[in-house]
């Protein structure tokens, strides 16, 4: 047991560490402390379900000693900007002002083509088109175009936009969302009303309903034969 | 900052558990290796009856902590154990002075081997 709980914390360490140094690019959207959890607790878990010869202790020590770990570091991490720094790395300039940093793309092991295709699929063909490019903590690529080559914002352009609310799930498979109905400043009487409205006699014939705070609603009707006979 | 303790805690347990586990598996077995030994020397003495009796003692000793040792150790080495118990039974009952010997001096390193899997030192962690 001993010998599981060190091993565990070694090797979580370890493949920490080895996630830090592989860069940005291999994280994806996970932090590193998350990942490795992942990594292993699956295949820790499934040792000891798939071989009845090994105690079930020696499979729920490390998963618990790992989950503490991960749990210690993230706090730590929320504290402290320092050991944030240290975990998660700092975001990367790797255009500044329309330049690319050489020593950065090295740094971070981005190759050219590699730049160009995270631009690319952020709709930038052109590298003189972008002002800043920044590789962040957890591997992507922000974008900030020059001044002449972003489109427009209502207010550069004068014009007077209206505020849109945030649209809220209240039905979905003809299940209704209690929770976002409430969260939205509605009532059961509104959607019945709003269904009514719509030729619907209840939220069992809706596949998705989105409604916004300033009115607007989204309605989609189930199609009929599809999902019969759910409970 | 609480989850951060009560996690530090956690750790705290299992750190306490694993080094009492090594203990208590450390303290049982030296035991019944001790008795194992005395058994031999009545066995070299021409006491085999008392040799019979004190290695039956261990096996129900051994019998009342299986469940511990079960949920601790790899089955394979506690079943490994069990049956090395049953060849010193053997080579008991049939007064084998060589072949109980060989079995006899297997089973206590089997039993010492138990107990240093667990202990908590550099050369098992590596």
């Amino acid at each position: 047991m001993f010998t599981g709980l060190v091993r565990t914390v070694i090797l979580y360490i370890l493949i920490i560490a080895g996630v830090r140094l592989m860069g940005k690019r291999q994280v994806g959207e996970l932090e590193p402390s998350e990942l490795v959890l992942s990594l292993i607790i699956a295949d820790l878990a499934s040792v000891p379900m798939q071989d009845y010869g090994i105690p079930l202790l020696s499979g729920v020590v490390p998963i618990l000693t790992l989950l503490a770990l991960t749990m210690m570091l993230s706090v730590l991490t929320m504290k402290s900007v320092r050991f944030r720094a240290l975990m998660c790395g700092r975001p990367s300039v790797i255009i500044r002002k329309g330049k690319i940093d050489q020593r950065e793309m090295t740094r971070n092991r981005l190759t050219v083509d590699e730049l160009l295709e995270e631009l690319r699929g952020q709709g930038y063909h052109d590298l003189t088109a972008v002002q800043y490019a920044i590789l962040e903590t957890n591997g992507r690529l922000s974008v900030l175009p020059r001044a002449g080559q972003r489109p427009p914002t209502a207010q550069e352009m004068g014009v007077r936009a209206k505020e849109s609310g945030l649209p809220w799930v209240v039905v979905s498979d003809g299940r209704l969302l209690e929770r976002n109905l409430t969260a939205l400043g509605r009532d059961r009487a509104w959607l019945k009303q709003e269904l009514g409205r719509r030729g619907m006699r209840g939220v069992e014939e809706v596949f998705l309903l989105l409604a916004d705070e300033t009115g607007q609603v989204y309605l989609a009707p189930r199609e009929t034969g599809k999902g019969e006979g759910r409970g | 900052m609480k989850r951060f303790w009560a996690a530090a805690a956690l750790l705290l347990i299992l750190l306490a558990g694993s080094l009492a586990n090594a203990w208590y598996s450390r303290t049982l077995t030296r035991d019944m290796e001790q008795r194992l030994t005395q058994a031999q020397e009545l066995a070299g003495a021409g006491d085999w009856e008392g040799a019979e009796r004190l290695t039956d003692q261990v096996r129900e000793d051994w019998e009342e902590h299986q469940f511990y040792f079960h949920v601790v150790i790899r089955h394979s080495d506690t079943d490994g154990v069990l049956k090395a118990f049953r060849a010193v039974q053997e080579y008991l009952e049939l007064e084998e002075p060589d072949q109980y010997h060989a079995a006899n001096a297997d089973l206590i390193a089997q039993l010492a081997l138990l107990a240093e899997m667990e202990q908590p030192s550099l050369a098992n962690v590596f």
